[in-house]
């Protein structure tokens, strides 16, 4: 459960897939996976109502293709943080990412997933979800506005479409 | 060929589900389909509030009470605020009074659209929630004109509240002018319903003896036939000037718990149209120090959110920073209804009913 | 005027059960020892026309020599109020559960357990409620110091039945 390990292992992997020539068909399927999002329902707190109102008529999630929400965790792909992640919760919270499916994804909503929110000093809070899972996308706000929850996701969707363009940006090699 | 026997199953209803109450467990006992025994088990929300307030200072705890009922922030604002300005003795000008009243009822109007929506989601009428959701949204744009957040607005300082623009007021006309036809939609949609009304009616009998006994509040006590409203009882701001009537409904049963936030909307919009027509000019902020020192002593308060009563007991010190602040909440001392009025039914309705609480977890956790 | 009708009849119990009376904001608040804490609780419950017979809250408060527990009462036909603190020895901290007075005193006591220590005799089920169950120490003690943020981020292992 060693998150920096885990990280390691994802990067060599990524690194193997660049020496093969599998071009197209990766491509396709990156397409897909970008564009059709299944989230799981993970919401902890006040976030969880912005992730409901995105999900909500006015800020359609809809029109992008990721309203099924998943209640079961062995159906989704992307697991949304949205909320506080205490001390007690923190071994369900990873039990839930281990039950998923590869390849999926993480995206941490708001400040108190990011790295701990207003209530970093209490003694009973983790101070962000990174801690316990490997996270891809962070969206900062305390709640977030729903279209930020929408560009967090488009980010995610950039992301997964190319992952040889992020890799460059991000290590420049 | 018959069942020889059956033994008893152990159901977890884990933190995480589909219902979207928040981070609720309940360890179930089931015997076929029919509940024997439940036990409720919380905590994966607390954040240590209490704690916390004992190193930050007065108005700087203002932004953590807003976390505690995320649905109703302007009243747990409220409720925080009250309390230390008795505790220093501090008049409020007229205007802000009107103006806290405007938003507190608001903010009760859209706690209970969420409640419906959620009511209607567990039973999976998506129809229903879409509706509730997009009139809530009309109360969301006016609180991001005056506080600039959707959610957890922080609109109430020591000494006051903020001012809105003046794009506040043609929004709010507007909203009042189109509430009759959207209390019929939710009445056509989901209280009409006979889907609706066959698992709730009859469903999870709270008496009021019991009611009174487990110490409720809110519409889940009126809904048992006890009129007890902290509005009427001990009238805080200024709600001894407006004329509104309190629900009570005598069933005891999920249904009337559910279409008494109904009536409660009514009621809420006949204070608002009350106080926009009384509101008077004049400035929103009384003259409080800059460094906040209430002198040594305490003080139990209460206001009535949307889901009970919600109370705050100080003890100062004397200096900036608070010695004990207690968070006496609403939905906390209500949950314990759950273990006992569900006994002997099946598990769908233990949806219904902890939904018909409306349990929001943040306040039950703290 | 009922105010001083019921003053007068704070100040009888209190004599009753050794306990004071201050009045402090315009509340009646009343202190007693831990043991006669039913004594007290059942007579206010039971005064002739003012009868004090609501929970509304039961809290633990941490005095630096002392523990105290804090129930506020009222009632649901009337505008009476009140207030009883119980005085509880900090060495050993045990005080009767009014679980057998009020049933919705179950959850509040169990998180002044969970949260001071202070142990109620007669609860149906005293356990931790929202930290989780081998957590160590009682966190709103004033003499509590929260770990540091190394100590809080290793993630525990999940207890086998949670």
């Amino acid at each position: 459960m060693d998150v920096a390990l885990e990280r390691q292992l994802r990067e060599d992997e990524s690194l193997m897939e660049k020496n093969f020539l599998v071009t197209n068909l990766d491509n396709l399927l990156n397409w897909a996976r970008g564009h059709s999002f299944w989230p799981v329902t993970l919401g902890l707190a006040c976030c969880a109502i912005e992730m409901m109102a995105t999900g909500g008529p006015r800020y359609d999630i809809s029109r992008f293709g990721w309203e099924v929400f998943r209640a079961s965790p062995r159906q989704a792909d992307v697991m949304i943080v949205a909320g506080t992640c205490t001390r007690k919760m923190a071994p369900l919270l990873r039990r839930i990412y281990d039950q998923m499916p590869e390849p999926k994804w993480v995206i941490a909503m708001g400040s108190c997933a990011n790295a701990g929110g207003p209530f970093v000093d209490s003694y009973s809070m983790l101070a962000g979800v990174d801690k316990v899972v490997p996270v891809d996308v962070y969206i900062p706000g305390c709640p977030p506005r729903p279209e930020s929850l929408l560009y967090g996701l488009l980010q995610l969707q950039y992301k997964v479409s190319n992952p040889a363009k992020v890799r460059l940006m991000k290590h420049g090699k | 060929m018959t069942i020889e026997n059956t033994e008893e199953l152990l159901l977890n209803m884990g933190p995480q589900h589909p219902s979207m109450h928040g981070l609720f467990r309940m360890v179930v006992n089931l015997e076929g389909e029919t509940v024997t025994k439940i036990e409720p088990k919380i905590g994966y929300l607390h954040r240590g509030m209490e704690k916390l307030a004992e190193s930050r200072t007065y108005a700087q705890f203002i932004p953590y009470t807003d976390r505690l009922d995320y649905l109703a922030s302007p009243h747990n604002n409220w409720a925080y605020v009250q309390t230390v300005e008795k505790l220093m003795g501090v008049e409020i000008p007229e205007r802000a009074e009107y103006l806290r009243v405007i938003f507190g009822e608001l903010a009760r109007i859209a706690s209970h659209q969420v409640c419906i929506a959620s009511t209607a989601l567990d039973m999976a009428g998506w129809s229903a929630w879409s509706y509730a959701f997009r009139d809530r949204e009309r109360i969301c744009d006016m609180y991001e004109m005056t506080a600039g957040s959707r959610l957890t607005v922080n609109i109430m300082r020591i000494g006051g509240i903020i001012e809105p623009p003046a794009e506040f007021w043609p929004a709010l006309k507007s909203f009042l002018d189109d509430t009759p036809e959207m209390l019929d939609e939710y009445n056509g949609i989901f209280f009409g319903n006979e889907i609706a009304q066959g698992r709730l009616k009859s469903v999870g009998i709270l008496t009021k003896e019991l009611a009174e006994n487990l110490s409720i509040t809110g519409p889940v006590l009126r809904a048992s036939g006890v009129n007890y409203d902290v509005r009427k009882a001990e009238p805080y701001s200024i709600y001894d000037r407006f004329d509104f009537n309190v629900p009570v409904r005598y069933g005891c049963d999920s249904y009337d718990r559910t279409i008494i936030r109904m009536d409660e909307i009514v009621e809420s919009i006949k204070i608002i149209k009350q106080a926009v027509r009384d509101i008077p000019e004049g400035p929103v902020m009384a003259k409080v120090p800059k460094v906040i020192k209430p002198p040594v002593g305490e003080v139990y308060h209460r206001v009535e959110n949307p889901k009970g009563e919600l109370g705050f007991y100080i003890v100062s010190d004397g200096t900036t920073k608070p010695a004990r602040v207690r968070i006496r909440p609403a939905t906390f001392i209500n949950l314990q209804m759950l273990p006992i009025v569900s006994l002997g039914w099946k598990i769908q309705d233990v949806v219904a009913i902890f939904a018909t609480l409306d349990a929001v977890l943040g306040e039950v956790d703290k | 005027m009922e105010n001083k009708v019921l003053k007068e009849q704070v100040e009888k119990l209190a004599t009753s059960v050794n306990g004071e009376v201050e009045e402090i904001l315009g509340e009646l608040v009343l202190k007693v020892q831990a043991s006669n804490i039913i004594e007290t609780l059942k007579g206010a419950k039971s005064f002739p026309n003012f009868p004090c017979d609501f929970l509304h809250d039961l809290c633990g408060m941490d005095l630096v020599d002392h523990l105290e527990t804090v129930y506020q009462l009222s009632s649901l036909r009337g505008p009476q109020r009140l207030r009883v603190k119980a005085i509880i020895d900090r060495e050993n901290p045990v005080i009767d559960s009014v679980t057998s007075i009020w049933q919705g005193s179950n959850f509040l006591e169990r998180e002044a357990y969970d949260m001071f220590g202070i142990k109620f005799k007669g609860h149906p089920n005293l356990k931790r409620i929202y930290m989780w169950d081998d957590f160590e120490g009682y966190p709103l003690r004033k003499d509590y110091v929260t770990e540091p943020i190394e100590v809080r981020n290793i993630v525990r292992t999940r207890i086998e039945g949670e």
